[in-house]
Formats: C-alpha cells, structure tokens, sequence
C-alpha cells in the first residue's frame, strides 16, 4: 500500500484531522479573545516588573475583544506595535485620547493637540520609557490589545489599576464638524 | 413531533453541523489574515488603477513576511485618522527615503520618512487624502498588499514601478 492509503486507513487519521479542525478556532479565540503576553523591560514599573533584579518577567491577560470597536479610556494599559519598529510591542498607559491637549514631559516644550485617530502614550517610569514623549502621538489603529489583569507572579495576581486624568492633560473634544472623510 | 422532541432526535446532527460551521469560519477568518482575502473597496483616490464605483480586490499577506513592501506596491492599510476604517493606497516612499509631499503645490517641500514609516500616495493625485495630509504612515497600520483585481476585471496588478532611462525623462 502507499503511504497516503496507509495514512487514511491508519486509526490515528480520523482523530489526527478533527483535532486539527479545532486549531483555527484556537489561532481565533488567541488573535480577537483573550491571549497571554510578557511584558519586557522597566518602562511600566511599579506597574509591571517592579523589581528589576528579579529572573521572572511579568505575565499579563491581554484582552483583544475589548479594542474591536476602539473604544478606550484615559489611563488605560495598552499593547500596540511601535511606530519606529513595526515588530516590535510596546506595553504602555493611554494618557491623552483624540480631541486632548497634553503637556509633554518636559516643561519646555509646547503643548501637543492630539488629532483624531491618535492618542497619547506613556510608560509608568518616565526615565526608562520610550513613548509619545520620544515619538509623539500615536494611531489608535496601532493598538492591539488592552492589558486587564496580571496573570504572574501570583502575589500580584489581579486587575491592572487603571490611573485617573494626568494634570498634564487639558480634555477636550473633536467638533462634531471636523470629522474628515478619509478615503 | 414538537419543537423539544425533534432537538431530542437530531441533536447530535446539529451540534456536529453547528461545530464544522465554527470551525469552517475560523478556517476562513485565519486564512483571511494570514494568507489572502479579497476586500471591496471604493474611492476616487486611486483613479485610474482603481475605479471609483468599486472593485474587489485581492489582498496577500505573505510576501510582506518575507520580502517586505517594496516601492510601488498597493497596500490596503488602517487608516491613520480612523482606526475602522481601511485605504487602499500606494507606497511611494519607504523609511529614510527622502520625498516630495506634494508635487502638484506650487513650492516644493521634501522630507525624510522616519524609520518604521512609509509614505502613502493616491494615484489621482488631484483626489486623495494621503500622507500629504497626514504625513508618514507607521508601518503598523499596513494590513497586506494587493496582488490582483477580481471584478469587475480579473487581472494581476503590475509588481512595482516601471524604470525610465534617463534619455526619456530629460527629452
């Protein structure tokens, strides 16, 4: 017999190929439900790995249903992939949304309007973070996920706190006029 | 027979259809973002490659993995001021190029593209809202290349820019 009439008579086919059925399923519920990610590096502190001398890095549920119709709040952990490096994840807190006006980090710079479609972005440990104090706004399509809760270690286990306003921040909003028709 | 006894009977035949129904449309939602899918799509800006009244078109994800976006290419991308909403533009400019952002102005201004950023261009210059309006695009917004058009004409889009020899552009 071949090798393809051994492999289809074989008892193992019939559960091999409906298991295998299952897998889009899970590559679905992993890329739009709910998937875990690592979070790297101390830009996020306290937040995520607040001990930098520790082995273990953080693990953080990230929730990709919730940014589907791109709804987010002021003070919000988000993942998104970075605007210099289109491979790499950030892991930062949502400051300033569309319509805000924000004073960046450093006092001598001018307030920065945040056009529609963008947001305002920063990590928790202002020294250790590259985000919108380096590169600006950022698109809200570049987000990816919502960080909800700290999976690891355990004596942290629980939902990210979410920050009130920045007094950095002036809210704002975008006239109902101006809402431009991109094609 | 009453609605609960005909579930009684057939149960097992609607759960195992309900399954492969499941798992058809993740096959198809996974083969959609990762291989290839075919989009509609509709706009001025991309006269006249693109009609305005509507096209579908054929999007792959593969050769970006690989061999990244070139110059030239169709790219269907999130639209930077809309994160629900997709364009349909072309790639005139990869990181660090330096570019022209408008030619149809009266003065010309040239800028640097950032890394990790392209610059998007309608092809009816006269009618796009593109990177001259919202500047550099952040290569994380790009979704996949088009590769062909499925209707109303089925045909391959061209791969990248044709080359001119330098005796035709000073003639």
């Amino acid at each position: 017999m071949g090798f393809y009439s051994r492999m289809r008579t074989s008892p193992y086919f019939s559960p091999a190929v409906k298991a295998l059925a299952w897998f889009p399923v899970v590559m679905f519920f992993v890329d739009h439900g709910f998937s875990y990610g690592t979070v790297h590096g101390r830009s996020m502190q306290p937040t995520f790995n607040p001990d930098s001398n520790k082995m273990w890095r953080d693990r953080v549920l990230l929730n990709k249903w919730a940014v589907t119709d791109h709804e987010f709040k002021r003070g919000e952990v988000v993942t998104l992939t970075s605007p210099s490096d289109p491979k790499c994840v950030l892991t930062k807190r949502i400051i300033a949304l569309e319509g805000d006006t924000v004073q960046p980090l450093k006092h001598n710079k001018a307030p920065v309007y945040v056009p529609k479609g963008h947001c305002w972005i920063e990590g928790d440990e202002a020294f250790h973070s590259r985000d919108s104090n380096t590169f600006g706004t950022v698109p809200m399509g570049l987000i990816k996920a919502k960080v909800t809760h700290v999976l690891f270690p355990f004596d942290r286990f629980g939902p990210v706190e979410k920050r009130p306003i920045s007094k950095r921040v002036t809210v704002g909003f975008i006239q109902p006029g101006q809402d431009d028709d991109y094609w | 027979m009453g609605p609960f006894q005909y579930f009684r009977q057939n149960g097992g035949k609607i759960l195992r259809g309900a399954t492969y129904a499941v798992q058809f449309m993740c096959f198809a939602h996974v083969f959609n973002q990762y291989i290839a899918e075919a989009t509609f799509c509709m706009g001025p800006s991309m006269l006249p490659t693109f009609n305005i009244s509507g096209t579908i078109v054929a999007v792959e994800h593969i050769t970006p993995h690989f061999r990244g976006y070139r110059m030239g290419d169709v790219v269907v991308c999130i639209s930077p001021a809309a994160p629900g909403r997709a364009v349909l533009k072309r790639i005139l400019g990869l990181p660090g190029d330096n570019v022209c952002v408008d030619p149809t102005s009266q003065e010309r201004k040239y800028i640097d593209i950032p890394e990790g950023h392209v610059w998007l261009s309608g092809d009816n210059l006269s009618n796009s809202t593109d990177s001259r309006y919202y500047g550099p695009v952040a290569m994380g917004l790009i979704r996949g290349r088009v590769f062909a058009k499925l209707w109303p004409e089925c045909r391959l889009v061209p791969d990248a820019l044709i080359p001119v020899s330098k005796e035709h552009y000073n003639r």
